[in-house]
C-alpha cells in the first residue's frame, strides 16, 4: 500500500466529483430535499382534525370532556348534531373525520364508578390520521378521566374510558423525532451505494479502470482511494442531517454520538460492500441505478424507516431481518431519543457486524474474481 | 505449422525486402550481451469455463522491434496481453515480460511497461495536466523530471497551451496522443498497444505511426495490435492470432510471399454477396471474399483465372464489371491462412 498513490487517487476522485454536474445537486441538494419533505409533509403532524361531538349526556361531565378534546390542539369542532344517526352524512360528505359519542347516563355511570362507555367513531379511509386521530382521542379521554379521578377520588374499573395508552420519549407523537434518525441512516446508504456504485461503473465504462491494474497501482490502494471520498462525503452528509435536524426541526438528542458513530461505521460497511457488488453485476452506469433501486425499494418499505413493522402483517415480518436498514434504525431511534448505549442495543450491533462481514467480504471477493477474468 | 515460426538473433535481420529501406539490409553487429527479451512466451493458454480464450501460444518478441499482434475482434489479442501485463493469470503456459515473470512478479512488470488501450482511458471529467499529473504520480515520477516529460508530452501531442482544457472535449486525434503521452510518461522500455488507432481518422493514425516510430527509434520496444492490414506493413514483425492460435508469424515481406504462387484477382461486381456465394462454390476457385468494396478471388495456380470467374459469375446470372490481377496484401495472406486453419479444422479433412 503506497499511501501516496492512494491520496493521488482520493484527489482524482474528488475532482471528478467536484465536476460531476449531474452528481453534485444529487449530493447535496437530495439530502436537504428529503429532510424538508420527511421533516414537513411526511413527518407533519395531525391537527385540525374535523372533529363532531354527539352529546347525548348533557352533563357538567359530558361537557368537561367535550371542551377537554376541544382544547387539545389536535381538533376542530366542526358540529355538534343531537343524534347518532347524522353522523353518517357527516363523515360521506369528508366533513368529519372523528367523532365522540357521549352516550345518556355517562355521567352517572361514572359517578357510580361503572364502565362509563364513550364511542369515537373514526373515518378509516385514511388510516394514517384514522390512527393518529384516535390515538390522540384516547390519550386526551384518558387523561382527562385521571384528572377528574384525582379530583372526585373516583377511581373508575371499565377500560371503556381509562384508556391506558401511554405514549413514552415522544409524547407528542411527533414523526419528524424519528424521522431524522431514519434519514441519517437512509442517506448514508443513498451516498455509498448508489453514488460509489455508480463511480466505479463509470470508471469500467470507460475504460479507465483497466488501465489503473496496468499501471502500479494494486487493487488494495485502488479499493481504499475508491472507498476513502464516499465515506468521508457521507460523514459530511450524515453529520450536516443531524445538525438541521436537531437545530431547525428541534429533534431533542439524548443520545451517545459514540454509540452512533459505531452503528454507522458497521453500516457503511454493509453500504459500501453493496455497492462494490453492484459495480461488479452491472456493466452500465444505467444498470447500476436499476440494481439501486431493486435494493432500495424493499429497504425503504421494509426497514421500518416509513412503514411501522409492527404494522406489517404477520408473514412479511421475518423478512424484515434480512434488511440492513432496519437495525440501523432501531439503533438510532433509540439512542436519538432515549439515549439507549451498547448494553441495551447489543442485538442490533451483532446483527449489524454480521452483515457488515458477509457483505463487505463477499463484496471483496466478488471484485477481485470480476477484475481476473 | 506455421511458416516462420522462428526467428533468432544470429539471423541479420532476415528478409527485409531491398526496396523497402531502398538500402541492403545492414551488417549484422556484434551481437551485445543479450537482455531478456522484451516477451518470452510458452505454451500460454487461457481458458474461460469451457471456452478457450488463448490456446498454447508461443511468441518472442524482441527488444527495439515493433511486434505487430494482428488478429480479428475476439481472436485473444487482449486477452494474452492482459496475461503479459499480470492483470490475469494464465491458465497453462509461462510468460516473460523484461525479464520478469508475469504471474510472480507482475509488479516488476507493471511499472516498467506501459499500456494504452483504444479506449484511449484518460479521465475525461479531468485536464490535460491533470491526466498527466496523476499518471506521473502513479509512477512515482519526482518533480524536475516531470517537468522536462510534460513539456515534451505537451508537444509531441500538440497541446501546449491546452494544459487546463477538460480532456472530454478534445477531438479524437488529442485524445489518442495525450494518451500516448500518458502511457509514456514513465518512459517504459516496453509499450503496449492494444488497437492505439481504432476510431481515429486517416491523417490522425499517419501521425499516431510517425510517433510510434520515433518511439521505437529511441529504444522502447512496441507491441501493438492492431486489424488494419496498411499498419500490420508497418510493423518490423507480425503474429496473426485466430481463434486463440498464432497462425504465423514472420516480417510483413515474408508473409506476402506465403501466396506468391497464387495469383489474386480483384473483381467488381453489381450484387457481392451473390458473387462470392457463387464464387465459393465453385471447386475451380480457391477463395472469394470481399475486400473493401470490391471482391479478392483467389485463383491458386490456374492461368485461366479471368475465363473462370467470369463464366462461374455469368452461370449464376452475374457479370463481372471489371477484373485485374493485384499484388497479394497481407489480409490476402491472413484470409488465405484463416481459411486453411478452418478447412484443417473439420474432421476428416
Amino acid at each position: 500500500m503506497s499511501f501516496s498513490r492512494i491520496r493521488l487517487l482520493v484527489w482524482k476522485e474528488y475532482l471528478q466529483l467536484a465536476r460531476d454536474r449531474m452528481l453534485l445537486p444529487l449530493i447535496f441538494i437530495q439530502p436537504l430535499l428529503q429532510l424538508i419533505m420527511f421533516g414537513y409533509v411526511v413527518g407533519s403532524d395531525v391537527t385540525n382534525i374535523p372533529t363532531a361531538i354527539v352529546d347525548q349526556d348533557r352533563t357538567v361531565s359530558s361537557r368537561e370532556l367535550s371542551s377537554a378534546i376541544e382544547n387539545a390542539g389536535y381538533f376542530t369542532i366542526i358540529e355538534r348534531p343531537a343524534e347518532e344517526t347524522s353522523l353518517r352524512p357527516l363523515m360521506d360528505g369528508n366533513r368529519v373525520q372523528l367523532a365522540l359519542v357521549l352516550p345518556a347516563g355517562f355521567e352517572r355511570d361514572l359517578e357510580r364508578g361503572d364502565r362509563a362507555a364513550v364511542q369515537l367513531v373514526v373515518d378509516g379511509v385514511d388510516s394514517k390520521t384514522a390512527s393518529v386521530a384516535s390515538g390522540y382521542a384516547t390519550q386526551v379521554i384518558g387523561e382527562w378521566t385521571r384528572s377528574r379521578a384525582e379530583v372526585t377520588g373516583l377511581v373508575p374499573d371499565g377500560p371503556g374510558i381509562d384508556a391506558r395508552v401511554r405514549v413514552l420519549f415522544n409524547p407528542t407523537l411527533r414523526s419528524v423525532n424519528a424521522m431524522v434518525p431514519g434519514l441519517v441512516a437512509f442517506i448514508l446508504m443513498l451516498s455509498s451505494t448508489a453514488l460509489m456504485s455508480q463511480a466505479i461503473v463509470r470508471e469500467r465504462e470507460r475504460g479507465t479502470l483497466e488501465q489503473m491494474f496496468v499501471t502500479p497501482i494494486t487493487r488494495g490502494e485502488y479499493l481504499v482511494g475508491k472507498l476513502a471520498p464516499y465515506v468521508l462525503l457521507a460523514t459530511v452528509q450524515v453529520i450536516g442531517v443531524m445538525l438541521v435536524g436537531v437545530y431547525w426541526f428541534r429533534v431533542p438528542f439524548n443520545g451517545n454520538l459514540l454509540v452512533i458513530a459505531a452503528g454507522l461505521a458497521l453500516f457503511v460497511f454493509t453500504t459500501l460492500g453493496q455497492g462494490m457488488i453492484i459495480s461488479t453485476l452491472a456493466r452500465t452506469r444505467h444498470q447500476a441505478q436499476q440494481w439501486t433501486m431493486f435494493l432500495l425499494i424493499p429497504t425503504i418499505v421494509l426497514s421500518g424507516f416509513i412503514f411501522p413493522i409492527e404494522s406489517m402483517p404477520e408473514p412479511i415480518v421475518p423478512v424484515t431481518y434480512l434488511i440492513p436498514l432496519r437495525y440501523v434504525l432501531i439503533l438510532l431511534r433509540a439512542n436519538f431519543m432515549k439515549g439507549s448505549g451498547f448494553e441495551a442495543l447489543w442485538p442490533q450491533f451483532a446483527a449489524m457486524a454480521v452483515f457488515a462481514v458477509s457483505i463487505f467480504s463477499a463484496a471483496l471477493a466478488r471484485f477481485h474474481k470480476r477484475l481476473a477474468d | 505449422m506455421p511458416l516462420f515460426r522462428r526467428h533468432r538473433t544470429d539471423e541479420p535481420e532476415p528478409e527485409m525486402a531491398p526496396d523497402a529501406s531502398g538500402t541492403p539490409a545492414p551488417a549484422p553487429t556484434e551481437p551485445p550481451p543479450a537482455p531478456a527479451a522484451a516477451v518470452h512466451v510458452r505454451g500460454l493458454t487461457k481458458r474461460f469455463g469451457h471456452f478457450t480464450a488463448v490456446d498454447n501460444i508461443d511468441l518472442d518478441v524482441r527488444r527495439g522491434e515493433i511486434f505487430g499482434f494482428l488478429g480479428p475482434n475476439g481472436s485473444g489479442k487482449t486477452t494474452t496481453i492482459r496475461m503479459l501485463c499480470g492483470v490475469i493469470a494464465p491458465t497453462d503456459g509461462e510468460a516473460t515480460v523484461l525479464g520478469f515473470d508475469a504471474v510472480g512478479q507482475a509488479e516488476d512488470i507493471r511499472r516498467s511497461i506501459g499500456y494504452m488501450s483504444q479506449r484511449f482511458s484518460l479521465f475525461e471529467d479531468l485536464t490535460v495536466e491533470e491526466n498527466l499529473k496523476f499518471y506521473a504520480g502513479v509512477y512515482g515520477i519526482a518533480d524536475e523530471r516531470y517537468e522536462q516529460r510534460r513539456a515534451y508530452i505537451l508537444e509531441m501531442a500538440g497541446l501546449q497551451g491546452r494544459e487546463g482544457e477538460l480532456t472530454a472535449n478534445l477531438s479524437v486525434g488529442w485524445k489518442q496522443r495525450l494518451a500516448l503521452g500518458c502511457a509514456t510518461i514513465h518512459e517504459p522500455e516496453l509499450l503496449f498497444l492494444d488497437e492505439p488507432t481504432s476510431g481515429v481518422d486517416p491523417t490522425a493514425r499517419k501521425r499516431f505511426w510517425e510517433l510510434l516510430y520515433d518511439l521505437a527509434e529511441s529504444g522502447i520496444t512496441l507491441f501493438v495490435t492492431t486489424h488494419y492490414m496498411d499498419e500490420a506493413a508497418r510493423c518490423s514483425r507480425v503474429a496473426f492470432i485466430y481463434e486463440g492460435s498464432i497462425v504465423t508469424e514472420g516480417t510483413p515481406d515474408t508473409l506476402r510471399t506465403t501466396l506468391v504462387n497464387d495469383t489474386i484477382f480483384e473483381v467488381t461486381t453489381g450484387d457481392v454477396d451473390a458473387a462470392i456465394e457463387a464464387l465459393t462454390a465453385s471447386p475451380a476457385i480457391a477463395e472469394a471474399y470481399l475486400s473493401g468494396a470490391a471482391l479478392h478471388v483467389n485463383v491458386g495456380t490456374r492461368i485461366d483465372g479471368p475465363e473462370v470467374i467470369a463464366s462461374t459469375l455469368t452461370t449464376a446470372g452475374l457479370e463481372a464489371l471489371s477484373t485485374r490481377v493485384v499484388t497479394p496484401t497481407l489480409e490476402d495472406v491472413f484470409v488465405h491462412l484463416v481459411n486453411r486453419e478452418r478447412a484443417s479444422s473439420v474432421p476428416g479433412q
